[in-house]
């Protein structure tokens, strides 16, 4: 709270350092006097002046303001737009650094204004120096506001459902563990062309993947398939059936492509351990690997209304989607202690007959026994492993040395 | 907490937090209290749509399983009907059922689509149920008539939404945002691109609608106005992030009485912020799983919150066979959620 009423001259030039702590007044023409009530910051009157809106929300809950003393107070006008605005916000650990992380983003976002785009490059290039999240398949855009410069989301849920879908209609591994790698591979090279020179267009119009080399283009097109199988909306593909995709994919050239765009990648399929190598994120490079022993067809358990409660846990066990029909259940039990990761949750049902899935779940998991060992073998060339993943046995012996 | 008995790290519970009883088999994917009592609802990938009573006396809390329901494929969100007598569920089956479970009833189908729903939420004001899908569009339905009242045309896959009437946002996939003013629900009121850079994860709308939070999967969170004289107030914050791993915010919950809020993400943590003093308020420790989704109950004194594998790193680290699926229930402290001035107000320069 300031203490002097004097106005603080480096918040009227732009910004100042010592944020709320500054000992001048922080403000703008709007509201020259607001801080007058005080660290606390009654939102009485302020709260009133908020409740105006072009088309009224919030003007029949003038309650709102009961009870919650700090709400609506000010101190969010000494930022100016593009700011980086979280100087304040991790206040213990963090006092030390506000000042350098302001600059940071200063010279990023302030000003920007995709006239050059070199800057526009330098920003992608920059953000995925510092900030690459660790979910790959996600659009991104490098200006706050304006629309993607890569486009094609993909969410966790989405990604699940399908994985699920297509256990459940009886898809192999090997062609969901494919349509995943090709999934992230593209998308990992479209990030990698955005970076290039004259790669990033100014402007919201999809050509920006245009330009590219055939390379990215055939990427794109077994994007785009798999985007029309998850029912997404990618650039310009008419939808494929959800089969002939994933058929396609299995052997197609893109992923050769995509190895020399890497340089010296091995393909993944050759070798289990190099596919940790070949993907930026290395956890998502065992994604794809270890469901190669995911083997499970659910079996649709009877779709019933429990208003009593729920069932015991065992029974909620039997019905989980990981444990198929009772039979194969027992089966796949038995083979828990080779493979610890030993199935996705694959209860979709499709309309098939529960028999044929039993006969198929029994049959995968014999599959899924030989696969084992190289699915397993991924886990020991990580370097680092996340929560979750810790396996439960022993590595094998090519790998005692190896590690 | 390691009962299966092996070397996974992380401990699920650090925050001492209630275990609910009888979870979920499979991830949850959404959790919502009822407005009117304590009944907590889960929706989960193991098909089923759960209800807890959750009784509290004092600081003891305790849970006991009352019912539950079963689509044909994972469910993906619930919401309460306003009188807390009913429920709302829908998924990947592509329908929403309508449970009047107070009453004992079975569940009906009141919604429809042609991808999976991933949204939906309950509007008392107009009576309506809003669903939002993955087929880009979103429906209004009367729950006593088959067909959409009104179907309005997203700009691309619905990904997230928030309803404090009469202000609606959906977060769509690309970073699109769309708000409306359900006054005038067939026109969209301003479609935005979000300020975060990447994948759209979740909004909240502020309890004031002046305006809502959007989290991505960036491990940031933007608070944006919707009036455009108050756009310098806007502003974007880092949370969820552990060194140079960035992880995503999951789920955005405000409290309903201090309208502070709460994160929580793909690093197990969840964290309470007031965004107008911009202070993190409490930080909590992190759980050994992802938290995918969160709530308050109606008088934000217990926050709910879900310990359990969201898919933030595919498959490879989705173990059925040991994966731990679990529901807590935090009782926050009145330090953690109630708005506090900015920090350093007697701090010198």
């Amino acid at each position: 709270m300031p203490i002097k009423k004097e106005l603080c001259k480096n918040y009227q030039r732009g910004s100042c350092q010592y944020g709320q702590r500054c000992k001048f007044l922080h403000v703008t023409q709007q509201q020259p006097k607001s801080n007058i009530f005080g660290g606390g910051a009654q939102s009485g009157s302020y709260g009133q002046q908020q409740k105006s809106n072009p088309y009224g929300f919030g003007v029949q809950n003038s309650s709102q303001s009961k009870g919650s003393t700090d709400y609506g107070s000010k101190p969010n006008n000494q930022f100016k737009p593009f700011e980086n605005k979280w100087t304040r916000f991790s206040p213990i650990p963090n006092t030390g650094a506000p000042s350098a992380r302001q600059s940071e983003n200063q010279t990023q976002a302030t000003n920007h204004k995709c006239t050059d785009p070199e800057s526009c490059r330098r920003i992608v290039v920059e953000d995925f120096e510092n900030e690459r999240p660790l979910w790959k398949l996600t659009c991104y855009g490098h200006l706050k506001n304006a629309p993607c410069d890569i486009i094609g989301d993909i969410s966790y849920e989405e990604l699940r459902a399908a994985a699920y879908d297509d256990a459940k209609r009886g898809l192999s591994l090997q062609s969901i563990v494919e349509r995943e790698r090709n999934l992230l591979s593209s998308k990992l090279v479209e990030f990698e062309n955005l970076c290039k020179p004259h790669a990033v267009a100014p402007s919201s119009t999809l050509p920006n993947q245009k330009p590219f080399s055939g390379t990215s283009s055939n990427a794109f097109s077994s994007f785009g398939q798999l985007g029309s199988s998850l029912n997404m909306g990618s650039v310009s593909r008419p939808p494929a059936p959800l089969n002939n995709g994933f058929g396609q994919l299995n052997s197609s050239a893109p992923s050769r492509q995509i190895s020399s765009a890497f340089g010296t990648k091995n393909m993944p399929s050759e070798n289990a351990g190099e596919i940790l190598r070949f993907c930026l994120c290395g956890a998502f490079s065992l994604f794809l690997l270890t469901v190669i022993l995911v083997g499970l067809f659910g079996s649709q358990f009877p779709a019933s209304s429990t208003i009593t409660g729920f069932s015991s846990n065992g029974a909620l066990r039997e019905s989980n989607p990981f444990s198929p029909s009772p039979s194969s259940a027992q089966f796949l039990r038995t083979t828990n202690n080779q493979s610890p990761i030993l199935s996705m949750g694959l209860d979709y049902t499709s309309n098939a007959n529960a028999p044929a899935q039993v006969a198929m779940g029994v049959q995968l998991a014999t599959n899924m026994q030989k696969e084992d060992i190289s699915g397993d073998v991924s886990i020991w060339s990580k370097n680092k492993w996340n929560p979750g993943e810790v396996p439960e046995e022993a590595p094998p012996d090519a790998f005692v040395d190896a590690v | 907490m390691s009962t299966f008995g092996t070397a996974t790290p992380g401990n699920p519970n650090p925050n001492n937090s209630i275990e609910v009883a009888q979870p979920p088999s499979d991830s949850v994917s959404s959790l919502s209290f009822s407005p009117k009592a304590n009944y907590l609802v889960a929706t989960s990938w193991d098909n089923q749509v759960r209800c807890w009573e959750i009784m509290r006396s004092g600081n003891a809390v305790g849970s006991t399983p009352k019912a539950s329901i079963s689509h044909d494929h994972p469910v993906l969100c619930s919401a309460w009907k306003d009188d807390g007598t009913t429920v709302f569920s829908g998924g990947c089956d592509k329908q929403a059922k309508m449970w009047p479970l107070l009453s004992g009833g079975q569940p009906m189908t009141v919604a429809m689509h042609d991808a999976p729903i991933k949204e939906l939420a309950w509007i008392p004001e107009m009576n309506l149920l809003v669903t939002g899908s993955w087929d880009k569009t979103m429906k209004y339905w009367d729950t006593r008539q088959p067909n959409a009242v009104h179907t309005q045309v997203l700009p691309d896959r619905c990904y997230a939404l928030t309803v404090r009437y009469p202000l609606m946002v959906v977060g769509t996939a690309d970073r699109s945002l769309v708000v409306f003013n359900l006054q005038n629900p067939q026109t969209e009121f301003k479609r935005i691109t979000s300020p975060l850079k990447y994948q759209t994860r979740c909004v909240a709308a502020f309890p004031d609608q002046q305006g809502f939070l959007v989290g991505s999967i960036e491990g940031r969170v933007g608070v944006h106005h919707l009036d455009d004289s108050q756009q310098s107030k806007n502003f974007t914050f880092k949370c969820h992030r552990d060194g140079t791993e960035i992880y995503s915010v999951n789920s955005l919950n405000f409290h309903p009485v201090h309208h502070t809020f709460a994160t929580a993400g793909s690093d197990g943590a969840f964290n309470f912020w007031d965004k107008d003093s911009k202070q993190r308020l409490k930080a909590m420790s992190r759980c050994s799983q992802p938290i995918p989704c969160s709530a308050f109950n109606n008088d934000g004194s217990i926050f709910a919150y879900s310990v359990c594998y969201d898919w933030s790193k595919g498959a490879e680290n989705h173990n059925p066979a040991s994966a731990k699926n679990y529901i807590f229930l935090h009782l926050p402290q009145e330090s953690e959620v109630k708005g506090k001035p900015r920090v350093g107000t007697s701090g010198r320069k």
